[in-house]
């Protein structure tokens, strides 16, 4: 059969969003790649400059649908840096504990669109089922079960509301056990494995040179996460483990970024039961917390994709002058074809499943 | 009293006191000009005309037979999917319902869990049918519009034909082949010429590279598949289902049981059930239209009725290929006495199904070039080794207890 390029998207089952997978295939081996991005561009750098500072946590809300927290923590961050705001001791423990379900029902998700990739269904319909009851969780304190607006510049929203601790461990129990009952339907499965395993291989120094962060980096056997290297609200004082998985010494394959993501989930559970054991009572919002801002900011924080960065600059007045965001997606996917090249068909949709994608971060 | 001389008799009743006097009126409405009602009239009359007229009635009987069994198995993978997922209404996960309660896991629906079957889901089917009819068949202005409309024909054509060929029992047969077993599995491979037809005129990378995948995958489990039909045919001497049948039912084990097939050749059976699954295009081995990457391969351009009928068409496959492994291989219709052996045949069809049910919503589809090692590397020496049992039960075992005297066993 000639060399031929398939178009997979911009409308397609295995982009996870709206991006085009441009493929060269010789039969059925993949010879060449080129992702194309900015499909669901909606400027949101552009939209801030002309907001007040404020107002911008609906705009990183919407960054990526499946873990808006994370992004408008950031955002928090960052602001709160420009502005030197000192958050409560109260607002940091929710403002983790937020984070960290955040980030269970982000990998929820992302676990959820990963098996029908490999044409498991049943599996998606599992893992979503769980994310339904973080997504109860985190309607409690904040209202609303997707796009949440509860971290705010100088504290979060509201305090938890009663008895929030104790459905918190109702569901962390009911989870854990549920994350036992899975293995043998994933890990330990003979075709799960044939699937992901050396699929999709890239070792940790080729990670560290195209910018592939977060759990696709510790999925190479790399101890690194930015909660523990530059670090942030109180992971410092709690007492928590970064998760690695390696396929061999130094590289990673799907199914360790699948295992990777899996441990990380149990241990986001370890740390909310941290945050709980020792939380203190007080405000959960900045006493003061200024309207205008000069100078400049620079923020990183672990995302559930990677590291997410912003960078502001203000120049006095309530508007920020630059804001930039820096994507962990965006760097992986366009990544592609470093990991793609010499892998079948059938394996695209295992290998840009396992890195989770997200397009509403990646084109801003 | 079999399907056929009840069909017989069905055809001469039909016959005597409604088509050949209504023939015969026609003819003798101008008596100078002869009309071709009354050569119809007259074949009817023979041995021969009742015979095809009896033979229609059975394979309608056997179509119709095999259509309702076709909406029951689609109701019955919808049912046990959903219970697999957890899925009992809209918006609601059961299980956690149950351990969580209604603050944490949903609002309770306004009906009872143990209340909510009421049977009449089937007629989703029915909904789904209409639905598929009513909407327009789209041809790609690019496509080979003769080939886009041949490639359906030949594929649902191949597999509704299967559902006459193979007997429900000794008695309820819609046609007797004496090489029964081997016209199913011609039926079986007339199918991926329709598949790559349609693959190829769809004028689409994905249905040709789908199209491609099918033919690949049918005709190399082709080899082990026959190779497991082999042995079973060696060891009753016959293609005809019914000897197949009577052989498994003759030959006895411990305490008189039985022996059926899957005892002695349980390498042919595990191979036939491996490789009908393939054949059959069901998941793990359903590739060729995989959804994530291919976009349901081969069919991604067919709409309406023709794409409704492919997936008809892919049940009737999967409904006959548990039919043929319980002839070849579960002792066919063969059962306790009172309860009939058309509904022992159709109770150990619809155990294969639900057992390939439960596969289809727990395991992941695997990928092109491990389906084909594992067809070549792994099936194909694994069906060679049953035939090499089955010779040494068959020829080399009697040859030798009959010279030392050993023990008759097989």
């Amino acid at each position: 059969m000639a060399e031929m390029w398939i178009s997979m998207g911009p409308q397609h089952p295995m982009t996870h969003g709206l991006w085009t997978l441009k493929v060269k295939v010789d039969g059925e081996t993949i010879v060449d790649a080129d992702p194309e991005l900015g499909y669901l561009h909606r400027s949101v750098e552009k939209m801030g400059e002309r907001r007040k500072y404020f107002m911008n946590t609906t705009l990183t809300d919407r960054l990526c649908y499946a873990s808006s927290t994370t992004w408008t923590h950031c955002y928090a961050l960052s602001v709160e840096e420009l502005m030197g705001v000192e958050v409560p001791q109260r607002a940091q423990y929710i403002r983790t504990i937020m984070l960290e379900l955040q980030r269970l029902a982000s990998h929820l998700m992302w676990a959820g669109a990963y098996m029908p990739d490999l044409g498991h269904i049943t599996g998606a319909l599992y893992f979503w089922r769980d994310r339904e009851l973080f997504l109860n969780l985190l309607e409690l304190p904040s209202g609303s079960r997707l796009l949440y607006n509860y971290i705010r510049i100088g504290g979060v929203k509201r305090d938890l509301p009663d008895g929030f601790e104790e459905k918190t461990e109702r569901i962390l129990k009911l989870f854990e056990q549920r994350l036992d009952e899975y293995a043998d339907l994933f890990e330990n499965s003979k075709i799960f494995r044939m699937r992901t395993e050396d699929v999709g291989n890239f070792t940790a120094s080729q990670a560290m040179n195209l910018g592939i962060t977060g759990p696709n980096l510790r999925g190479c056997g790399t101890k690194h996460d930015l909660r523990k290297h530059d670090t942030y609200e109180i992971y410092e004082e709690i007492d928590w483990e970064i998760q690695t998985r390696e396929a061999g010494p130094g590289y990673s394959d799907c199914f360790s970024r699948y295992m990777v993501r899996i441990d990380e989930m149990r241990e986001s559970v370890h740390i909310i039961r941290e945050c709980f054991k020792n939380m203190p009572s007080g405000p959960t919002m900045a006493s003061k917390v200024p309207i205008r801002a000069s100078g400049e900011a620079f923020r990183r924080t672990e995302d559930s994709r990677g590291e997410a960065l912003m960078y502001l600059v203000g120049d006095g007045s309530d508007r920020p002058y630059r804001w930039k965001i820096k994507s962990p997606m965006f760097t992986t996917i366009s990544a592609c074809p470093h990991y793609l090249k010499g892998y079948k068909v059938a394996d695209i949709p295992s290998i840009m499943g396992s890195i989770d994608i997200c397009i509403g971060e990646t084109d801003k | 009293m079999s399907l056929f001389s009840f069909c017989r008799w069905m055809a001469e009743w039909t016959a005597n006191y409604m088509l050949i006097p209504v023939f015969n009126f026609q003819r003798n409405l101008f008596p100078p000009f002869s009309h071709p009602a009354g050569t119809i009239a007259d074949w009817l009359g023979t041995d021969g005309g009742l015979d095809t007229l009896a033979w229609t009635f059975a394979v309608n009987i056997a179509f119709a037979i095999g259509m309702t069994n076709l909406i029951l198995v689609i109701h019955l993978e919808r049912k046990i999917a959903a219970r697999i997922q957890d899925r009992r209404g809209p918006m609601l996960s059961f299980r956690s319902f149950r351990e969580l309660g209604e603050d944490l896991a949903g609002e309770a629906p306004s009906w009872r869990f143990k209340d909510n079957y009421s049977g009449i889901g089937i007629l989703q089917n029915m909904a789904d049918g209409i639905k598929a009819i009513t909407k327009e068949l789209i041809v790609p202005s690019k496509a080979d519009k003769f080939l886009f409309t041949m490639g359906p024909i030949i594929f649902i054509s191949s597999s509704v034909f299967l559902l006459v060929l193979f007997p429900l029992s000794d008695r309820f047969a819609a046609s007797s082949a004496p090489a029964g077993l081997m016209v199913i599995m011609a039926a079986f491979s007339i199918a991926p010429i329709g598949v790559l037809t349609s693959g190829w005129a769809s004028n689409n990378k994905y249905s040709m590279i789908g199209g491609m995948r099918s033919a690949a995958q049918l005709m190399s489990y082709e080899i082990p598949l026959l190779l497991s039909m082999a042995g079973v045919f060696l060891l009753a001497g016959s293609f005809d289902p019914v000897t197949i049948v009577e052989q498994q039912q003759e030959s006895t084990w411990l305490f008189g049981l039985p022996m059926w097939n899957f005892i002695p050749q349980f390498l042919g059976f595990i191979v036939f059930m491996i490789c009908i699954l393939a054949e059959v295009e069901r998941v793990p081995f359903d590739l060729p239209e995989a959804e994530a990457e291919l976009v349901e391969g081969w069919t991604t351009e067919y709409s309406g009725i023709r794409y409704m009928l492919f997936l008809a068409a892919e049940y009737i496959r999967g409904f006959a290929g548990a039919a043929v492994c319980t002839i070849l291989f579960l002792g066919g219709w063969a059962g306790p006495w009172p309860i009939p052996p058309e509904i022992w045949f159709l109770s150990k069809v619809y155990l294969i199904l639900i057992f390939w049910i439960f596969i289809r919503w727990t395991v992941p589809r695997i990928r092109t070039d491990q389906i084909l090692e594992l067809g070549w590397k792994k099936l194909l020496p694994l069906s060679l080794i049953n035939i090499l049992i089955v010779i040494f039960m068959v020829e080399i075992y009697p040859y030798f207890s009959d010279v030392v005297n050993l023990p008759e066993v097989f």
